[in-house]
Order: structure tokens, then sequence, then C-alpha cells
């Protein structure tokens, strides 16, 4: 049940190695709590096997991609400022891998490589030359591959895509939640709907 | 489910359960003793019963203030943690990684009653100077549905009593009742509906055998409500609308073409008073929307950023007073209204106060509606000169002009796109509770002491989509944010004392008669003297204090007790304030002391 790629636990755990000891001691505590986030997140983002965008989406909800740009990608203003609409995006595969690595200086798209501005310049930056441009720190950090996997799944499922649709959201989601009504037309049969949901445990 | 999994809490926690179904099963069969049905009685004279804590602010006046005192100033420094329990709904969901506790415990008869952020319910005994879960009623909230469209964390701040029921809300818009003895839901209505935008994060406020609900959204388009269901018949006995319809008595507040009133927001999801000398509910306002393009909404924006008093009976709307008219800056009026008598030269002065997102406390006559006093409570204040004497309203304030642009400089506006804001949009002082000593006449706020920067949207009409941000622009925080705990004497209307802390008041307070009790998001719990506020005690619970205190007695000892549990908008909006704070990791816990 507990189907958590070694990844996150690890992340986790970097985290952790940041604190002072005492610290540390009191959080351990919390760990067990902490590991089953990614995990519900990896229930409802398993696509078919068949898709090779499977693991970049499954990286779409763990780096928690969805909390600025929403599941559809679209962005949009709000308390978080504005999150560029991915569907609209003219990024190449190339420019989008650099940009989850780095984030973007000077707006609120974090970086999210391990060491980004201190080993490994960014935009032939370190922390120093980019002082108050630096942008936020993901909340996980990604492996190469995993950056490279959604952004995979950005342009195969997000860049030039146009509203988003109901088939769209139960293909995201695959669950029973009410999350995707608001897309239905009445030209979505609510057949659309069961072949994706069958994975629900 | 949970399997076993050999994960040791699921072992201990499994035979636990069992003992709850059985004991709860038995005591089902018994018919419920008069002493534990809550009844109006009950709720009008909470006085009579200081060892509980029945409503969500203490009483129906909001005072958060209890007459126990076995813990004071002179022991209070030998106070203990008594025990703790781990709590669950953490889980993420939306747009949500994780989910936080702002919720106020509930006491009866040596039971709590605690939520989590997706509403799930805990009947928690607490005899024998520990803690043993009953029950754990979880309404199985849609996560993915609700998270999306929260605009400010995964929150759900408690329950209320009522008869032999246990009233609650859930984000995705439902309000429960559960039976007290067995856990077992009872019955549920749905009340608010997230493919509007509309979700639910407060405690119900019971009132006369109705059920009283608030509603969140502004950010997402809503037309904001108050809503009364009958607990007996679960039927809705009335829903005002906080923005007035066509034609309906101010209306003519918005003066624009494109039906701005119709997703004009006016949220209402901090628990309202009641008094009941009047019959009168008072409830706080939130903000229009979208938030930042005041221009979008011309026209004074009523009833948001409003205290509003409803008739308890009809809902009927009795009066109004607006703190920010045609807000440009996010200032919420949602907070508690505290209802307080105090003398005056021809009789008791019957107020209504209110300290606002825009950084001014306010003492309306809640008789009329009428303007006592008012004063800043923050330190800094950039977008008004201050409020007129007379009405209250801030000086700059012009009744003919459309769009308000307050001091122009600083204001968000069509012309003036980025801009600094003291307070931030925050506050001021945001939903956690104040407290009001009646001995000593002093009102305690929880104060966020905050500047932060508006980036305007000009927003247009194709703009607004279901469950998608209608805000006009968004903030961020490039400068560092602090609290205080203020304290103003409320025969004067002055300020009687500021105790300055480096992170923003994210908890509320709990008075006692000498002492108030307080919390901060980096994991201090902080016993004051009442007067000086002065730190007479200070406990560090590892977590992020996002949750006011409160208190009780069982078996005639007197406990504290608060959750801990960083969520809400801080933790995913604001916290490039208070960088510290990402250290403080996601948590759900309940931690009691004692002497
Ligand atoms: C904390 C919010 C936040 C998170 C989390 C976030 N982003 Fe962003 N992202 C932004 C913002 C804000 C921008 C716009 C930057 C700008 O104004 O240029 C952006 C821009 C981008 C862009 C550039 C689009 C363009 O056309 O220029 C890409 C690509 C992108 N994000 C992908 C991602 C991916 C993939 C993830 C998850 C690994 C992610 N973002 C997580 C906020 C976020």
């Amino acid at each position: 049940m507990r189907a958590l790629p070694a990844s996150s636990t690890r992340d986790v755990m970097m985290i952790f190695n940041g604190f002072p000891a005492t610290v540390s001691a009191l959080l351990a505590s919390v760990v067990a709590l902490n590991v089953s986030m990614p995990a519900a997140y990896g229930q409802s983002a398993q696509a078919p096997a068949s898709d090779p965008s499977n693991a970049g989406k499954a990286v779409f909800a763990k780096a928690n991609c969805l909390g600025c740009h929403k599941w559809h990608g679209n962005g949009g203003g709000g308390y978080g400022g504005d999150a560029l609409s991915l569907r609209k995006t003219e990024l190449t595969r190339d420019q989008i891998v650099e940009t989850v690595g780095c984030g973007r200086p000077g707006t609120g798209m974090p970086f999210f490589m391990r060491g980004a501005y201190d080993e490994v310049k960014c935009h032939d930056m370190n922390r120093q030359d980019a002082g108050a441009q630096m942008p936020p720190e993901g909340g996980t950090f990604l492996r190469q591959k995993d950056i490279e996997a959604v952004a995979d799944y950005v342009i195969a499922h997000i860049k030039g895509a146009g509203e988003p649709t109901y088939a769209e959201c139960v293909t995201f989601f695959s669950s029973t939640s009410r999350v995707c009504d608001i897309y239905k037309t009445p030209a979505t049969k609510p057949d659309d709907a069961t072949a994706s949901m069958g994975n629900r445990q | 489910m949970r399997k076993f999994s050999g994960h040791s809490s699921t072992f201990t926690r499994a035979p636990l359960l069992a003992v709850a179904i059985a004991a709860g099963g038995m005591m089902a069969a018994l018919p419920a003793s008069a002493a534990d049905q809550v009844s109006q009685e009950r709720l009008l004279n909470v006085e009579k019963e200081p060892g509980n804590w029945l409503h969500h602010h203490q009483n129906y006046s909001a005072h958060r203030f209890s007459t126990l005192k076995e813990i004071n100033k002179d022991n209070v420094k030998n106070l203990k943690v008594a025990w703790t329990m781990h709590l669950g709904g953490i889980e993420p969901g939306g747009i949500w990684s994780h989910g936080g506790l702002e919720g106020t415990p509930i006491a009866e008869n040596g039971f709590l009653y605690v939520t989590d952020g997706w509403g799930s319910v805990y009947k928690i005994d607490a005899h024998g100077g520990r803690g043993v879960l009953v029950w754990k009623m979880d309404p199985k909230t849609d996560r993915d549905w609700a998270g999306a469209v929260a605009c400010c964390g995964v929150d759900n701040r408690g329950v209320a009593l009522w008869g032999d029921l246990v009233v609650s809300h859930t984000l995705d818009g439902r309000l429960i009742a559960t039976n007290k003895e067995t856990g077992q839901v009872a019955w549920q209505r749905t009340v608010a509906n997230p493919d509007k935008g509309e979700v639910i994060t407060g405690a119900p406020l019971i009132v006369k055998n109705m059920a009283i609900t608030g509603v969140a959204g502004a950010e997402y388009g809503i037309r904001g409500w108050i809503a009364a269901t009958d607990l007996s018949t679960q039927k809705e006995v009335w829903r005002t609308y906080t923005i007035p319809g066509k034609g309906e008595p101010g209306s003519e507040t918005w003066k624009d073409s494109d039906n701005a009133a119709a997703a004009g927001g006016g949220s209402t999801w901090v628990t309202g008073t009641y008094d009941p000398a009047t019959d009168t509910i008072i409830w706080g306002i939130g903000n229009p929307g979208p938030d930042w393009d005041n221009a979008y909404r011309p026209g004074d924006n009523l009833y948001t950023d409003s205290s509003l008093a409803l008739d308890a009976t009809t809902g009927k709307i009795k009066w109004h007073y607006q703190h920010t008219p045609n807000d440009p800056y996010d200032y919420d009026s949602v907070a508690e209204n505290v209802l307080v008598d105090i003398p005056g030269p021809s009789g008791p002065r019957k107020l209504a106060l209110e300290a606002d997102r825009n950084g001014f406390a306010y003492a309306i006559d809640r008789t009329t509606g009428k303007f006592v006093w008012g004063l800043p409570f923050v330190k800094k204040v950039t977008w008004t000169k201050g409020l007129d004497p007379e009405s209250g309203k801030p000086i700059e304030y012009d009744p003919n002009k459309p769009v308000q642009t307050y001091i122009a400089s600083v204001t968000p506006s069509r012309t003036n796109l980025e801009t600094d804001i003291c307070p931030g949009n925050m506050g001021g002082k945001n939903w956690p509770p104040t407290a009001y000593n009646p001995e000593l006449k002093l009102w305690y706020i929880p104060v966020i002491e905050s500047c932060n920067r508006i980036k305007v949207e000009v927003m247009t009409p194709d703009k607004l989509k279901p469950r998608e941000f209608w805000t006009g622009g968004g903030p961020s925080q490039p400068f560092r944010i602090t609290g205080s705990v203020t304290a103003i004497d409320v025969t004067t209307g002055k300020i009687a004392q500021k105790m300055e802390t480096p992170f923003p008041n994210l908890g509320g307070m709990l008075a006692t008669p000498d002492l108030v009790f307080t919390g901060q998001p980096s994991g201090e719990v902080h016993a004051l003297d009442a007067k000086s506020l002065q730190k007479l005690w200070e406990f560090n619970t590892g977590g992020g204090v996002n949750a006011p205190p409160m208190t009780f007695t069982v078996d005639g000892k007197q406990y504290v007790a608060i959750l801990v549990g960083l969520g809400g908008a801080w933790d995913k909006w604001f916290i490039d304030s208070t960088p510290e704070l990402k250290k403080i990791q996601p948590g759900s816990m309940l931690y009691v002391f004692a002497l």
C-alpha cells in the first residue's frame, strides 16, 4: 500500500538533515505522516502504463506543479501571483527543462534542481550573483531524470492544448472526485469517464 | 482502509477503536442524560458552567474569556504538558500540499471535540489526566474538488454542540450532525457548492435550534451569504446574501455595467456572534472580488468589508457598518464582532468591537450600527491618514467618487499597477480570534504587523471562470512580517499595551482573569500577564501554532488545550515574509497543559 518512490523518502530525509539535531529528533515523529503525502497524489496520478509520460505526470503532482499551474496547467492569477499558462507556453523541451531546474529569476517560479545556484550555476549565476532575483526553492528537489520526465509530460499533454476538457480532467484525476463535473458538457457522455475510473482502489 | 502494515501506531490504534465501538454501542442504548443535552438555555448561560467551553468563541459575545483561575500568574510558570494526541488530516488535495489545524476545541463534561483540516471530528475523553480517543467521524471530504478552490488552506475551525449532536462543516460544503455518543452521522445537508467556488472553513454558530453557516470563496467569484439550517427539520430557514440582488437596498453601490455584483465576493468564513437581548446575529463580511482591481466594481460595494447585523429569526438585515468602501487592498472585515457593554454617561454602552484587516480597531454601537471610536492597532498604516472622527470612514473616502483611491500613491489601481501597502493584505488582524477580559476591560488583538506588495491585473468579464481565481492581481512578500499582541482599553479606545513578537500571530487569544494565552507559528505557546503582557511562561510545541488556545476543567482540575499544525494561507502564499517558518513541518497534534 505504501508504494512510495524511493526518491521522495530521500527528499524528506535530506530536508531533515539540514536541521539542528534536537529539532530533527522532535520532527522525526512527523516523518511517518509526511511520507504518505506523495503516495496520495501518486494514487490519483497514475496514467496507463503504456503512456511514456506516465512518470512525468507523477512528478507534476509530487513536485506540486499543480499547486501553482493547476492540474490543467493553465495557471492563473490569485494569491500566489501569476503562474504562466503551460498550455500557451512556447518553450521547447530544453527550455522547460532549464526553467524547472533553475526556476526563473525574479519570479515565483521555483528551482527544482538540487544545488542550483550553489554547486551548479544557473543562467551563469550563483546565489550571490542572483541576489534579490534569486527564485524560490521548490518544495522537493527533482533528479535530472524527473525534470526531463515532467518536461515530456508538459510537451505531450499540456503545451498547445486549448481550454481544459472533461476527458482531460478525468484522465488526470482517475478518481470519483467531483472536481471534473464543471467541465461536463451535454456532449460529454458520462461513459467517457468510466474507462479511466477503473483503478480506484 | 488502512491494513495492518507492521507500523506500530496501526497496531495500537486498532484495539482502541474496537473498544470505542463497543462502548459507543452500549451508551447508545442508554438515554442520554439531560446534563449532556445542549440546549439554548445552556448556550445562553455558559457562565454557569465555567469548566466547559461550549461555544466556538466561548460565549455568544465572543469573549474567549474563562473565569477559571487555578492556573494564574503566580503559578503559571509550573504549567506542563499533561497529555498530547496526534490527529490526522494533513493529506494533500487540490492546490494544497497538506492540511493544517485552525480549530478551537469544544469541551463538555470532560470530553473534547476537535476537528482536523479535512473536517474529521474527534471525540476525546479527557478524564483521568490523559486523552483517549472515543470516536472519529471522517466525513470523506472530496479533497480534489474542495481543495482546488480553497483560497487559503485546508482548514476547519471546529464544531458546535446541540442536543445530542455534534454539528460541523466540511470544506466541500456540507453541514453534518453526528451523534455525540456513537460518532455515527445522524444526518447531513449540502449548504455550499464548490462548483461555484464555495467552501466552508468556519465552525457553525448555534442560535435557537438553528445552525448558522458562513461561506468562503471571494477569491473565486462567489456571491457571499449566511445561511440558517433548522436542526430539527434539517431545512433551510433563511439565507441572506451579503451582496444585494438587483433592486434591493445596497444594490446602488454596484455601479458597473458588467454585473460585478453577481461575482462580488463578500464571504463570511469566520463564525459570528449573537445578542439575545435584541435577537441579533452580528457577522463580519469579507472582501469584494476581484480583490485588487476595484475599478472593475465602481461604487462602495455593500456589504463587503462590513459588520452586518441580522434578525436571527428572519435573516433580515438590521444595520451594517462598512470599513473600507470600494476596497482595493483585500482588507476583509470577516473578523468576529466582540459584544461588550461598558458604562457610559447615560447608561451602559452596547458595543460591537472588530479588529479589521485594514489595521484599525472599531467600536460600533450595536443597537444603531453607528461608529463610536476607531484607532490603528498596527505599527504601520500607509493607505490612509486615519479615520474621520465622526463617521469612522477613512479620511480620504469620497462618497461621490465611484472608484476610491485613498492615498493614491500607495493604493493599487489601474494606474498604479505595482505598489506596497501597510498593513499587507493579510492584515492587520486576520481570522485568529481576539479575547476580551470583562473585568479589566481589555481587548487582546492577535496582530500581523505587515506590509506587502500588490500587483494589479486589469480584469474583464471574459476572465471570470467557474473555479478559477478572480483576484485581479496578487500579493508578493518582499518585506519581513512580524507580529504582536496588542491590548486595547475599551473604556478609552486607546492602546494599553503592545507585546511584539518575531512572527505574526496566526493563532489567536484566550483570556483568563489575570493571564492571556497565545502562540507563535514558530511553535511557542505563551502565557502573558493580563495587564503588562509580560511573558510568564513559554513552551515550544515543535510545530507551528495556527490555532487559538482554550481552557476547561475535568474533575475540578484546570487544563489549557491548543491544536498545533501550521497550514492555512500563510504556509503557501506568505511564507517568504517569514523565511524561518519554511522549516516548520506539517503536523497535526493536540497539546493539553496542566499544573
Ligand atoms: C510556487 C508556484 C510554482 C510552482 C510550484 C511551479 N511553478 Fe512554474 N511558474 C510559476 C510562475 C509564477 C511562473 C511564471 C514566471 C514568469 O512570470 O515568467 C512559472 C513559469 C513556468 C514555466 C515557463 C512558462 C513560459 O511559457 O515561460 C514553466 C515551463 C513552468 N513554470 C513549469 C513548471 C513545472 C513543470 C513545475 C513543477 C515541477 C512548476 N512550474 C512549478 C510558478 C510555479
